[in-house]
């Protein structure tokens, strides 16, 4: 039962790091591609 | 903003490619991350953050723009093995050409500005100035554009429903960024060991998570150096 819950902990910890690294990764090529582009969508209408 | 579609396109991309070769997805090896961060920040505080541009004299918020690109430039050129970078980077040499050029913004030509606002407002605006506080552009006419090519000259075809300017380094930059998504290589389902022969080069010049011949997995790297397979 420990060593089920243990598995449990360390899957649900696994997931979740993969999400943040992913979530990191996508929030890296954001700012990267708002950072080095300069299309002008704000003009005034 | 409209750059933020060629990242998600490269996403939905690159998981429908590796579904389609049953393998798992995982995003591009990126090394030294904190420098974007760092280098994006000038550019959220000014750009992107109302209320703070219109306490700032142009002059300080063209040499963060300038500043800025420098950083993210020194970034692309630190992940070089990744053929999506080099794309992005020579979109944003490109951007950054045109923008330190110019006096630091980008240049927008009154041509181009009349085909996407209105007369009476493209009357109002000032030669030479900014478009406004979330803009990167300045107006100009088109014989003051020093390097006019490079500048925010083209448009959506008129069937588009979103209107803006674009330069062709910005093309750069979304084609870099779909690539760098769409094209990286995966993991097969169920298994460590990397499928692709293309990452196998790769990870003898400087790649560090790569798993081992045994199929064990790689040291640990730290933070969000280390790449999530989904």
């Amino acid at each position: 039962m420990k060593n089920a819950f243990a598995q449990l902990g360390t899957a649900l910890s696994k997931i979740q790091k993969h999400h943040i690294q992913l979530f990191l990764a996508l929030l890296t090529l954001a700012m990267l591609v708002l950072g080095a582009g300069a299309p002008d969508d704000s003009l005034p209408h | 903003m409209i750059l933020l579609t060629a990242v998600l396109a490269g996403l939905f991309a690159g998981l429908l490619r590796a579904k389609w070769k049953k393998q798992s997805w995982r995003p591009p090896e990126l090394q030294h991350v904190w420098l974007v961060s760092v280098a994006f920040l000038p550019q959220l505080l000014v750009f992107y953050l109302p209320g703070w541009r219109a306490h700032l004299p142009d002059t300080l918020v063209a040499a963060s723009l300038v500043g800025s690109q420098v950083g993210l430039l020194v970034f692309c050129l630190l992940n070089r093995h990744q053929i999506g970078m080099m794309v992005l980077a020579v979109g944003l040499l490109l951007n950054l050409l045109v923008i330190t050029a110019n006096g630091g913004f980008m240049p927008l030509s009154t041509e181009t500005a009349a085909q996407l606002i209105p007369q009476h407002i493209l009357r109002s605006l000032e030669l030479g100035s900014p478009l406004g506080a979330g803009s990167k552009d300045i107006l100009l006419t088109p014989d003051a554009i020093v390097f006019p090519w490079l500048a925010d000259r083209f448009l959506p075809p008129g069937w588009f429903p979103y209107r803006f300017a674009f330069s062709i380094g910005d093309v750069f930059i979304a084609l870099g960024a779909f690539l760098l998504l769409s094209m990286q290589p995966n993991r097969q389902k169920g298994s460590d060991r990397n499928v692709s022969k293309s990452n196998d080069q790769t990870s003898g010049d400087g790649s560090e998570n790569a798993p081992g011949t045994d199929g064990s997995e790689p040291p640990a790297r730290s933070g969000a150096d280390q790449q999530p397979v989904l």
